[in-house]
């Protein structure tokens, strides 16, 4: 189904009835899938060059799923010229022409908040660079892989990026040797050495 | 039924690897239940204005009301 046709679609998200209003969610029905079919599209159009998925939807492609606030997908801006200066205006623009709704730092299409973040590290820049294209029932998705994910998880280092790692490890989906290589590339030895020695007992 | 935690454990473990193993098509479709769980959360009147009623546990000894 297209993002537009979705968009039409008034259905109840919550399983109550279609008429009642606070059983809706913006009157979108809240289907990720197209989404990501908005995203793409929106790549086809030229206005971002590349994008991959991160963030805990990104890592539910390797993972098991678990709830999260927001989609995060990371672009490269194609380059402007005679202008150093990088601004998401122009994916707002294209995206809200098509139904998008702006809420705070997101743009909210077929109920998912997205939040589009700039290759701010050369950790980040090297997981665009080498992302992967998963199907999803026959829609392209680019998404880090789950090494990179697992890199920017020990890099960012929060409570919930540390049990993210546990997950990838537990799960046995980290090619080792890739994973090892890219904390090699990225100064992130140390700081694995010390996610070890903490969680000892809960690495398999 | 067992009382062994590391058969407990290892029992969840399993059961994670093969939630992670489903098609990708089907965890986005539990994305989305999930996310639909949280808006209604969200949504949801707070227990003060949809009336309910609250227990008040009785005074302690020497306690006046």
């Amino acid at each position: 189904m297209l993002w537009d046709e979705c968009r039409t679609n008034v259905v109840c998200a919550t399983g109550g009835s279609p008429r009642d209003d606070t059983r809706l969610v913006g009157n979108e029905r809240v289907n990720i899938k197209d989404t990501i079919a908005a995203i793409n599209q929106m790549q086809a159009d030229g206005v971002v060059e590349r994008y991959a998925i991160g963030g805990a939807v990104g890592a539910t492609f390797y993972l098991e799923p678990v709830a999260t606030l927001d989609l995060d997908v990371f672009i490269n801006f194609p380059p402007k010229a005679g202008s150093a200066l990088v601004s998401p205006q122009p994916i707002f623009d294209y995206l809200k022409t098509r139904g998008g709704r702006i809420e705070g730092e997101y743009i909210v299409i077929a109920g998912w908040p997205v939040q589009f973040l700039r290759t701010a590290s050369p950790l980040i820049e090297e997981a665009l660079a080498q992302s992967v294209e998963k199907d999803v029932a026959g829609i392209p998705a680019r998404v880090f892989t789950a090494e990179h994910l697992a890199a920017i998880a020990l890099q960012t280092g929060r409570a919930k990026d540390k049990v993210r790692i546990l997950q990838f490890v537990e799960t046995a989906v980290l090619d080792h040797a890739r994973f090892q290589a890219i904390l090699s590339r990225h100064g992130l030895q140390e700081a694995w050495c010390r996610f070890e020695t903490q969680f000892r007992g809960d690495i398999p | 039924m067992t009382f062994d935690l590391d058969k407990i454990l290892e029992s969840k473990r399993q059961f994670r690897r093969r939630l992670a193993a489903r098609p990708i098509a089907e965890k986005l479709a539990m994305l989305d239940a999930l996310r639909e769980g949280a808006l209604a959360i969200r949504s949801a009147p707070l227990a003060s204005e949809a009336g309910i009623l609250h227990e008040k546990p009785p005074p302690r000894q020497g306690e006046v009301e």
